[in-house]
């Protein structure tokens, strides 16, 4: 089963931590994606910072292209985890070893597989 | 590069559906899904569970906690996500475009950051 981990954080997180304090936390962010790489994770990394979003829509056949982000909130979403767990438990407790869990909030949702009712068409 | 495409849905868009043209929808967004993977662009993607499903944790002084999502109540949601292989941002941009669901929504594209850090012995 997949769950899609997503990393809120705020943007001054990081420029609020002390030299020594942002080492540890690269080293535990290395060490944490290590650790994922070899076991449940599929795919994941930090995201650019949210001013440089684009937002697209499509409406009757036209499309508008506007900055981002979508929407504007005090955390943003910082980055992302799409990991294999056995369950929702399982997927919390993998999402609450990421070092931004200490500084931000990780959002776990299910994620599915698209299959169309008919795949024959 | 990589670039994040997340898919936000609008439910006042998408509910107006009918059942077959709502299947037709999902038969659109799983050829769109084959046509990037042959064009070498895919790299990832999955519909979402609803936002009332999610679950959000965060650890403080070493103590975990844990409440019932979504973590941002929006008049839009998150409902999926697509990572996308694409050269630069107008491609990524492209990609987003011709994506079914951006009539449904918003898809907000993202750059995947990359993150230097130096390799430390242990």
């Amino acid at each position: 089963m997949k769950f899609l981990c997503l990393i809120h954080a705020e943007t001054t997180v990081l420029d609020r931590m002390t030299p020594a304090e942002r080492e540890a936390f690269d080293r535990d962010n290395l060490a944490y994606a290590r650790w994922l790489d070899a076991g449940p994770g599929v795919a994941g990394g930090p995201l650019d910072p949210p001013a440089t979003a684009a937002l697209i829509r499509a409406r009757d056949g036209h499309v508008s292209v506007t900055d981002g982000p979508y929407p504007e909130t005090k955390e943003h979403i910082a980055g992302y985890i799409l990991i294999e767990a056995r369950d929702r438990a399982e997927a919390i407790e993998i999402a609450a070893k990421c070092p931004v869990a200490r500084v931000g909030t990780i959002e776990v949702r299910v994620a599915h597989h698209m299959i169309p009712d008919d795949r024959t068409g | 590069m990589q670039y994040m495409l997340l898919v936000h849905v609008d439910e006042s868009l998408i509910g107006k559906l009918t059942p077959e043209e709502g299947k037709a929808n999902s038969r659109e967004c799983f050829e769109y899904d084959r046509e990037l993977e042959r064009r070498g662009k895919y790299v990832a993607s999955n519909p979402l569970m609803g936002p009332d499903t999610a679950t959000v944790v965060r650890m403080r002084e070493g103590k975990l906690s844990m409440h019932d999502g979504p973590h941002v109540e929006t008049k839009e949601h998150l409902g999926g996500f697509i990572l996308v292989e694409a050269r630069d941002l107008n491609e990524a941009l492209d990609i987003a475009a011709n994506c079914p669901m951006a009539k449904f929504g918003s898809i907000e594209v993202r750059a995947e950051m990359s993150l230097e850090v130096e390799e430390r012995a242990p």
